[in-house]
């Protein structure tokens, strides 16, 4: 089904209306919609089945709402994209998988790229088809992320870069890398650096995936051994790096904020209340907790749908998110002993490797503690 | 952080009358009285509420929690002058006690009795008894002879009024503790700026910092639940007005903690103003359900009927939404049994 046009202006204008006509899609029950519905062990085939998902949302106009016109998208705002993934987690998808990206590097591809490769590279990452990592940190470079070493240097018609990039989420599964490298003097810190986008498919990219704690293999290790990269491929200014990988952490630790919760919904409702250690006080106090992430998420979508950006406000959103994801995730636990002894199906396997995951989700995007001096820093003016 | 510019407005003009005046002087100076009759304009309720917040940070002491909670029932100002609802407490070692907030230069009280309905009593014909604690709020607990609460307004209308007044009145505590937790973390930045151990000022020591980011991050938790239910008004989702106050009464109580440790000993005397933002903060959770009960409650509603809160989709439209579009109510267990 595709959608013709006045149906699309008229939902692209009006929120409520789009909610309730893909709810109906989704209730038909798409057979790509139950597929990635199952509890999928194998992060491979969880991939698999979210690619198709993804493909079936695109083919049928929904997952272009909220996207730009002149990039392929069908206009509306954030909200409608808000709207979307709150549906799909209501209607049993458990995760956004490698998507998350959509809502963490997708928004400032958009704002910031440039416009003739994103109108291309977008609608490919919407269908599911080419998606995208993000390669900021490095093995020396963690939390101080302005010292990164990564270099690009000026050749001919473009850059050729080389370093090293570690921790970068579904890189073994993607056909672009966001990739933040030093243009500038290494004493520039962050006043030198450049955000580029590179095709991981190039001469001199290895991507080594890193098995997880939690047994699945999202995170990889990528070096660039003198990469070409075209020109036109800089996201954002020359030695603008900083201002783009800001304007991603707005989206990642604020807006995103949104996109995960609405799956933490899905894990108290069905999880915690057959729990038999968990009492009402510690189920009611998740759910205010997670009550906090949607009022201050889904403020922070219109914020960005109005033109405006969360800027450090964004730590709060994050800190919030973080605080209900470990707080539902205790709950999961608590209750449930086969997590922690792993029988061997694939909805314990799941469940186990999210208990395991909202263990770390302090430290990426920011650690707790970096989020914390943030907020005294740039909210609170303390020196 | 879903506060907007004109809600700047309107609290820095309630913060001021609040600040200026005693008792309800600062609600005539605000004409807040004449918001009570336009609850259904957004812009109203947001000056209407914006009062509470800063009768939090003023330490404020006017009757506009029990004009408010009264509205629902009659016209809060009528012929007879200013009426304000007193509001039922159960103790744990007297029993029902009804408790006058704020200031009590009011006319008549209106007592509700769930099952039976309301009456409204002369003020001068009750009995007041002073509770003496900080926080500068008047608390009064109230007696009248039973045979004055022969209810004028019957069950089935009060029913109605019941639940809308529940509703304001857990919203406006919400911000008022909101504004308490807010002077409280203001106090405690603007001592660890100043005040200097080991050679530097304490501000620069992170485990100060982050207790001080934890409360502001309470804080915002607060005022963006509390801002959601007063935009949606009407149509929040279901028991939204319990996790709005207890979301209020558990951060609040939080802010208020990490504050004082922040504040070291002068924290805990007379001297600083912590005390009664702290000590409000703790009247303000028991009124209209504590945090402890309405958590517990909201528990074992997630427990036995495991619903569908809604809470995310209504917050994400609340500000243009009034009705649930959603066609389909998903159940999920049903569904997991389908795709197995
Ligand atoms: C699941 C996951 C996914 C990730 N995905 C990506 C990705 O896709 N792309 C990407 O570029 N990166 C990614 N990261 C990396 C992430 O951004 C870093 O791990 C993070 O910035 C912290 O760096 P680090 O691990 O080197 O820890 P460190 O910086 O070494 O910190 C270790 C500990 O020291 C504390 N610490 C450090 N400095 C301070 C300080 N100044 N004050 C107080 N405490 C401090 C930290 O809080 C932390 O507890 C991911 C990480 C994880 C766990």
């Amino acid at each position: 089904m595709s959608l013709l046009a006045p149906a699309q202006a008229a939902l692209r204008d009006d929120v409520p209306a789009y909610t309730a006509a893909l709810d109906r899609w989704l209730a038909e029950g798409p057979s790509a919609l139950r597929a990635a519905a199952r509890p999928i062990a194998s992060y491979e085939r969880r991939v698999d089945a979210m690619s198709e998902l993804m493909a079936a949302l695109y083919d049928a106009g929904w997952s272009r709402f909220g996207w730009p016109e002149h990039l392929g998208g069908h206009g509306g705002s954030i909200v409608h994209r808000g709207a979307m993934w709150y549906l799909l987690a209501r209607h049993g998808v458990p995760s956004m998988a490698v998507f998350e990206h959509f809502e963490v590097l997708a928004p400032t591809l958009a704002a910031l790229g440039p416009p003739e490769f994103v109108a291309e590279a977008l609608p490919a990452f919407l269908r599911g088809r080419e998606t995208w990592a993000q390669g900021f940190s490095e093995p020396d470079a963690g939390s101080d992320l302005a010292l990164l070493r990564t270099r690009a240097v000026e050749a001919g018609d473009g850059y050729r870069i080389t370093g090293r990039k570690i921790w970068t989420s579904w890189a073994r599964y993607a056909t672009w890398c966001l990739v933040l490298a030093r243009t500038g003097s290494t004493e520039s810190r962050h006043r030198g650096l450049t955000a580029f986008a590179v095709d991981l498919r190039a001469p001199g990219v290895d991507v080594r995936p890193i098995i997880q704690a939690n047994g699945t293999d999202e995170l990889a290790e990528v070096t660039f051994d003198d990469v070409h990269v075209p020109a036109d491929r800089v996201v954002g200014d020359l030695d603008g790096g900083w201002t783009v990988a800001m304007h991603i952490l707005s989206h990642e630790r604020g807006t995103y904020a949104w996109f995960r919760q609405c799956f933490l919904y899905r894990d108290l409702v069905e999880h915690v209340p057959s729990s038999p250690g968990v009492g009402d006080r510690a189920a009611g106090d998740a759910l205010l907790d997670l009550a906090a992430v949607s009022a201050t998420s889904s403020a922070a979508l219109r914020l960005h749908a109005a033109g405006a950006t969360l800027g450090p406000r964004a730590t709060i959103t994050k800190l919030l998110l973080c605080n209900a994801e470990q707080s539902i995730q205790d709950l999961v636990l608590a209750g449930d002993g086969d997590l922690a002894a792993g029988r061997q199906d694939d909805e314990v396997a799941v469940l186990r490797q999210d208990y395991l995951f909202s263990r770390i989700v302090t430290i990426y995007g920011g650690s707790q503690q970096i989020q914390l001096d943030t907020i005294a820093k740039q909210l609170l003016a303390l020196p | 952080m879903s506060t907007t510019f004109a809600d700047q407005d309107f609290l820095s003009v309630s913060r001021k009358a609040v600040g200026a005046s005693t008792g309800s002087d600062a609600l005539v100076t605000l004409g807040w009285w004449d918001l009570l009759g336009e609850l259904g304009d957004p812009e109203a309720r947001a000056a209407l509420f914006a009062l509470f917040r800063a009768e939090g940070l003023e330490l404020g002491n006017t009757c506009a929690l029990g004009a408010l909670t009264a509205a629902p029932y009659m016209h809060a100002r009528n012929d007879n002058g200013t009426v304000v609802a007193s509001i039922g407490r159960q103790s744990m070692r007297g029993g029902r006690v009804d408790l006058l907030v704020g200031d009590t230069a009011v006319d008549q009280i209106l007592f509700d009795r769930p099952g039976i309905g309301a009456a409204i009593v002369p003020a001068s014909e009750v009995t007041m008894r002073p509770i003496d604690i900080s926080g500068r709020l008047a608390v009064h607990e109230i007696e009248v002879d039973a045979a004055r609460l022969l209810p004028s307004i019957d069950e089935a209308t009060a029913h109605v009024a019941r639940a809308k007044s529940t509703f304001l009145g857990r919203l406006a505590i919400a911000f008022e503790i909101l504004g308490a937790a807010e002077a409280a973390l203001a106090l405690a930045i603007e001592h660890a700026a100043g005040r200097v151990q080991f050679g530097q000022t304490i501000g620069s020591f992170q485990a100060v910092r982050h207790l001080l980011a934890w409360a502001t991050t309470d804080c915002a938790a607060v005022e963006s639940v509390a801002v959601a239910a007063r935009d949606m008004y009407e149509g929040a989702p279901n028991r939204f007005d319990q996790v709005v106050k207890a979301l209020a009464g558990r951060n609040g109580r939080r802010a208020s903690e990490r504050t004082l440790q922040v504040l070291g000993a002068i924290g805990f005397t007379a001297e600083l103003d912590h005390h009664h933002f702290h000590s409000r903060v703790l009247l303000l959770d028991t009124v209209l359900g504590s945090s402890t009960e309405l958590t517990v409650r909201l528990g074992a509603w997630l427990r036995d009927a495991r619903p569908d809160p809604k809470i995310a989709y209504a917050v994400l439209l609340g500000a243009t939404q009034q009705e649930d579009p959603l066609t389909t109510d998903v159940d999920r267990r049903e569904l997991r049994e389908q795709m197995r």
